[in-house]
């Protein structure tokens, strides 16, 4: 929990100061984009978590956000290119496209024993290969459709034309709560911590441990096919390189917020912590405002380019785990010092 | 030349003077002082636990002692690295055979010293060099073969023989003979004598008798972290040095015996033939009985208890538990049945070691409680708790987590995940192994007791006492076959070791 708190603190700390440059960063059309950007990494975030936590990874869920996008609008884009069915028509068939390559994955790693890297290696690229076959390479655009509302609807207008509350930030809210009950309160939670943790020790407990390992693998592309909805209904078009990357976003999200890569440590409020660094970091690279004046007496604008972003994003990613292994070190030597004062 | 009627002491090379090592809740070592010869052979014996590991950690440089001094030829030294204490001319050779598998045996004998030229690794002056090493311990095999494919034996000598590229002036060996054969082990014991006629020193980590006798010059006891005597190698008898090591009658720590009896068979084995063997094995065990397993390290044993725990299902045979037919595919199918099994090695296979007491204690059984749908966190701690004060484990709390615990303690952890089930027959592989004294008294006392409630047990052990001390009745194995069944009162450590060694 230290982690999660001492990110929590850094995340507060950094709106602050993005709040003193630019008082718009707090602005009620900024924190819409802001809460609904957070939303859509964290519903992905959470997925992933769920498969590192039990000692592996899901390097796929960026491709499965690319094809769900291109799924939905090939199917029901009434622009060229899309084949004008319903809109649920679409999202069920991109939903359980989805769920099958979960299921496929999790085949792989649990049944055949190949490597989690491997597998969702391999699917990074062959997922996306057939969304770029599908579109033929090309972007198509949900157009005229009503597709776009599901991003940029929500509840709670109070007189802004948005909603403050959009549908992504709700369904991350739900995934949340669905996040904190499954992880922590279920028994099923307690097996994934258990086999990330010693998946032999599981084993030999009498745990299902590929049933559930499996079930990582499903929940994982299934948070990335919800993501991918919201993504493409966000952008309003499908292309080929929708959600590239994406898979690496959430991996930092959950590490920064206290997942570890070795299995078995983590908590649903960790990966919220850490996707709002990521997101507000994203944000605040385009918010940050510095005025100052030059010796002439003219004033003058400090911006940093979005150019920065990976710069930024992977400095944070390294400070936070230096800052949790430093603690870390201080925890252990202060304790074996307590120790040692109390034997002797 | 005069002629010298009282041994000549050869001079110091080592002594550790008032060596004193805590580790988060156990003093591992406390004031121990130890004095090595030139050329001489010093045994250092002491049950499981007692700091022998941990004083050989410090000697080689693995771990800073947080009192107390080391004096190489008389001169104080701070072992402050593996690197710097192999450069001190002091070499240790694992019991755990640390060879990289993949190398060949010169590749190995080099690691991390291989000779260069023009910056590339000489492969020819390392084999030459090698050959010629392998030649000292006697080993006549190719320095090209891969490390894998050695036998326990010859990666023991590999070890040795990388010790002595290192011109090694001590050589700490720790239980070397564990997994060698006979023959091997002989071997072993001429080096020995060659490397003291050298005027190499050598460290001798051993519980077996002979090979001390046989070997040392002198004897040093560690229990519980201190010393507890030294002597030479004349004075050093059997029952001296087993009373300093335990400082008890054996008696004592186990449960009086009792006489059982009962023909109600409870599991039975028919004709299983484990994968990787070629003999099927066969035998009964009845209820509430204790069911000893002898045999050397390498016998079957543990094999043998993960295919009746359905962790390698058998190629063949069937089992019977009470009166219907049980052939585990999984853990899970046997732990449904009743059949638990405690593993030899806890660490890797018994506990989630970042995981709390009661967490751990209750992971197979988790998954049972009710309602399904909702972790009960407190029902939990209620239940490891129960545990906790029946086992007498050693916590804070049930919400301590169980890597920060001592080996003995943690023991108890896995025994107590299980005891919280219904248990129909236990097995128990090495169920003492790295357990200290008192727990070990208290982990056969609830063996005990759990027999005596009716509940089977097969207890796995390589410590002769165990079996003894413990069983109702023994089965030997050898080379993964039974070779005898005996009831406890017609079977003698003699005809144990016999039987196990093979004729």
């Amino acid at each position: 929990m230290r982690r999660e708190l001492g990110m929590a603190v850094a995340v507060v700390v950094i709106c602050a100061f993005l709040f003193y440059s630019n008082h718009h960063f707090l602005g009620v059309p900024n924190m819409i984009d802001v809460l609904r950007d957070i939303g859509m990494l964290g519903i992905l975030a959470i997925g992933s978590s769920l498969v590192i936590i039990t000692g592996g990874i899901d390097l796929s869920v960026g491709a499965i956000v690319c094809l769900t996008g291109v799924l939905i609008a090939k199917i029901s884009s009434p622009s060229t290119g899309g084949l004008h069915y319903p809109l649920w028509i679409g999202i069920s068939v991109a939903m359980g496209v989805a769920l099958l390559i979960g299921l496929f994955q999790g085949f792989l790693v649990t049944r055949v024993g190949l490597q989690p890297f491997i597998v969702t290696l391999g699917g990074l690229m062959w997922i996306r290969g057939i969304a770029k076959v599908i579109i033929h390479g090309r972007t198509i655009s949900f157009g005229g459709s009503g597709f776009s509302s599901l991003a940029n609807h929500g509840v709670l207008y109070l007189g802004h034309h948005e909603a403050i509350l959009s549908f992504p930030f709700l369904a991350f809210i739900a995934a949340v709560l669905l996040g904190i009950y499954v992880l922590h309160m279920t028994v099923f939670g307690r097996y994934l911590f258990a086999i990330g943790g010693n998946r032999d020790a599981a084993y030999y407990s009498g745990l299902p441990v590929r049933r559930v390992e499996l079930s990582a693998y499903v929940i994982s592309a299934a948070t990335a096919g919800i993501a991918g909805i919201f993504y493409a209904s966000f952008i309003q078009n499908a292309g080929p390189n929708v959600g590239h990357g994406y898979e690496l976003y959430a991996i930092a999200a959950a590490v920064i917020g206290g997942v570890s890569l070795r299995g078995g440590e983590g908590t649903i409020v960790g990966v919220i912590i850490g996707t709002s660094m990521m997101e507000v970091i994203n944000n605040g690279i385009t918010m940050f405002h510095w005025h100052y004046r030059s010796a002439t007496g003219h004033r003058h604008t400090f911006h940093l380019g979005t150019h920065w972003q990976d710069f930024i994003t992977g400095a944070v990613i390294l400070l936070a785990v230096i800052f949790d292994q430093i603690s870390h070190m201080l925890a252990r030597r202060k304790r074996l010092k307590s120790q040692a004062a109390k034997t002797s | 030349m005069e002629t010298d009627t009282t041994p000549i002491i050869p001079p110091l090379i080592l002594s550790m003077r008032g060596i004193t090592k805590r580790y988060p809740g156990v003093v591992a070592l406390a004031d121990v002082s130890l004095d090595l010869h030139h050329g001489q052979v010093l045994a250092v014996m002491g049950e499981n636990g007692a700091g022998k590991s941990t004083l050989m950690k410090i000697l080689s440089g693995a771990a800073a002692p947080d009192q107390g001094v080391i004096a190489l030829d008389g001169k104080p030294t701070v072992l402050h690295s593996i690197t710097y204490a192999r450069k001190r001319g002091i070499a240790l050779v694992h019991q755990e055979l640390m060879l990289a598998g993949n190398l060949d045996i010169a590749g190995n004998i080099f690691l991390g010293a291989e000779p260069r030229r023009w910056g590339f690794i000489d492969r020819r002056t390392m084999h030459r060099e090698s050959r010629e090493l392998l030649d000292r311990v006697g080993l006549q095999i190719s320095t090209r073969r891969t490390a894998k494919l050695l036998t326990a034996g010859q990666m023991q000598l590999v070890e040795i023989a990388r010790v002595l590229s290192h011109d090694a002036r001590i050589v700490i060996l720790d239980e070397p003979t564990s997994s060698l054969s006979h023959s091997e082990s002989e071997q072993l014991f001429r080096i020995i004598e060659q490397l003291k006629s050298r005027g190499i020193s050598v460290i001798y980590i051993s519980h077996r008798m002979e090979e001390v006798q046989r070997l040392a010059d002198s004897v040093m006891v560690l229990r519980d972290g201190r010393n507890v005597g030294s002597m030479d190698r004349a004075s050093a008898t059997r029952e001296k040095i087993v009373s300093m090591m335990v400082g008890r009658e054996l008696n004592n720590w186990f449960p009086p015996p009792r006489r059982f009896s009962s023909d109600k068979v409870i599991f039975q084995s028919q004709d299983i033939r484990v994968v990787g063997t070629k003999k099927p094995v066969s035998f009964d065990v009845m209820e509430g009985e204790i069911l000893g397993f002898a045999g050397l390290v390498g016998a079957g044993r543990t094999e043998l208890v993960e295919t009746i725990f359905g962790i390698t299902p058998p190629i063949s045979g069937h089992a019977r538990l009470g009166e219907s037919q049980f052939c585990p595919a999984t853990p899970r199918d046997a732990i449904r049945r009743g059949i638990y099994l405690t593993p030899e090695d806890r660490k890797r296979n018994g506990l989630v070691l970042g995981m709390s007491v009661a967490k751990n204690i209750s992971l197979p059984d988790v998954g049972s409680y009710r309602p399904r749908w909702l972790l009960r966190r407190r029902f939990e701690e209620k239940v490891a708790t129960r545990q906790i004060e029946r086992l007498n484990i050693k916590t804070p709390s049930a919400r301590q987590i169980v890597g920060m615990l001592s080996g003995g303690t943690q023991q108890k952890v896995v025994l107590g995940k299980w005891l919280a089930m219904r248990p129909k027959l236990l097995l128990l592989d090495e169920p003492t192994r790295g357990v200290d004294v008192g727990a070990k008294a208290e982990i056969y006392r609830q063996i005990r007791e759990l027999a005596d409630a009716g509940i089977t047990i097969i207890l796995v052990s390589s410590e002769m006492e165990e079996i003894l001390g413990m069983s109702d009745r023994v089965v030997i194995m050898r080379d993964r076959a039974i070779v005898g069944i005996f009831p406890r009162d017609k079977v003698t450590q003699e005809i144990i070791a016999t039987k196990m060694i093979g004729e």
